[in-house]
């Protein structure tokens, strides 16, 4: 069992609709597996704009989740500082976290290692995987917080979940 | 010639009056609630820039048409956006952009010139520009028979509506859900 697997076994658990997505070679098999298990994806143009969509399909009694790297979440902010959170509209985000553990490219760090604390300042609660056990249930329990609390909710991905080393090589 | 904003708005309400209607903050937000308050006004308060896309959420999930009502300056910070309409493709959503050449709710400064029907067809999605109320009508009518999204680029004279309601922002996306659960 993959941990791309478990994320979409939880995302399914946790009746998701609609995934809203900017391309990422680490989440590729799990866009790729939503897609054959019929989980409707939307790939955008910019990382605000998978915000907004995953926002805006709650209001017709919809769920929607993002998938992006943590670099693309930077892109977010305002989005979810100035609709998401003050509309309470919810949404989970699965976000591979870049800047940590394993990082070799410096202009990964900055956002990427923020990220988290960036997300507490703004009253996005979060959480960091770093093992791959147990992701089925976080994504699935991260998703009914958000759905039922009517607010955002991000887990990241740490690399030691989606793998080390390989953009280096 | 321009048209006028309180007439486009007003003629989009009259041909789709159940529409889900999206609305950028600002001008946008405050004619439609001047036109007239109703349940499936989604009015935005705040993220410029992504008032289309939360549209296209919003069509996604239902079968019901949905409209956008941008303005220039907020479409132009993601004019990138109209490729997302393109290639999702979803059948019941209009995006129409007001463009009144200024920031109208940051005092007025002038926005950047641009092609906004062209801006779209390049990104394949379908566009048209009008410059008065009776065509926009009818490029409205049009889009909404469609079988495809389309983009209507609608110049405008700056408006200063009197209205300028404090929305009570979590409870516009609820009644919007409410409504359309009924």
């Amino acid at each position: 069992m993959s941990w791309e697997t478990d994320v979409i076994d939880g995302l399914r658990d946790a009746n998701i609709d609609l995934v809203t997505q900017l391309p990422d070679g680490a989440m590729d098999a799990v866009v790729e597996g939503l897609d054959e298990a019929g989980v409707r994806t939307l790939r955008v143009e910019r990382e605000e704009s998978a915000i907004a969509a995953a926002s805006g399909i709650w209001v017709t009694g919809n769920r929607g989740a993002v998938i992006c790297q943590s670099s693309g979440l930077a892109n977010t902010l305002n989005a979810i500082g100035s609709l998401s959170v003050p509309a309470r509209l919810p949404f989970l985000a699965l976000v591979t976290r870049r800047g940590d553990l394993g990082e070799f490219n410096v202009a990964q760090v900055p956002a990427g290692y923020g990220l988290p604390a960036m997300m507490d300042e703004m009253g996005v609660r979060n959480t960091v995987v770093s093992e791959p056990e147990s992701i089925r249930q976080t994504v699935r329990m991260a998703a009914e917080t958000a759905f039922s609390t009517r607010t955002p909710y991000v887990v990241f991905f740490d690399t030691t979940v989606t793998g080390y080393g390989q953009e280096a090589q | 010639m321009v048209a006028d904003q309180f007439a486009c708005t007003a003629a989009v309400l009259e041909e789709t009056p159940d529409a889900v209607v999206v609305s950028n903050l600002g001008v946008a937000s405050y004619v439609l609630a001047e036109v007239q308050d109703r349940e499936r006004n989604f009015y935005l308060w705040g993220s410029m820039g992504s008032t289309t896309a939360t549209g296209i959420g919003v069509a996604l999930g239902t079968d019901e048409q949905v409209t956008v009502l941008a303005g220039d300056g907020s479409l132009t910070m993601s004019l990138g956006v109209c490729s997302t309409v393109a290639t999702a493709a979803p059948p019941n959503l209009t995006v129409v952009c007001f463009d009144n050449g200024i920031y109208g709710t940051t005092g007025g400064q002038p926005t950047p010139s641009i092609d906004f029907a062209a801006a779209a067809e390049a990104q394949g999605l379908p566009a048209t520009s009008v410059a008065d109320d009776a065509a926009f009508a009818e490029a409205y009518a049009d889009a909404v028979a469609r079988d495809g999204p389309s983009l209507i680029e609608c110049m405008v004279e700056p408006s200063d509506p009197e209205a300028r309601p404090t929305f009570d922002f979590p409870h516009i996306p609820r009644r919007v859900r409410d409504s359309l659960a009924e």
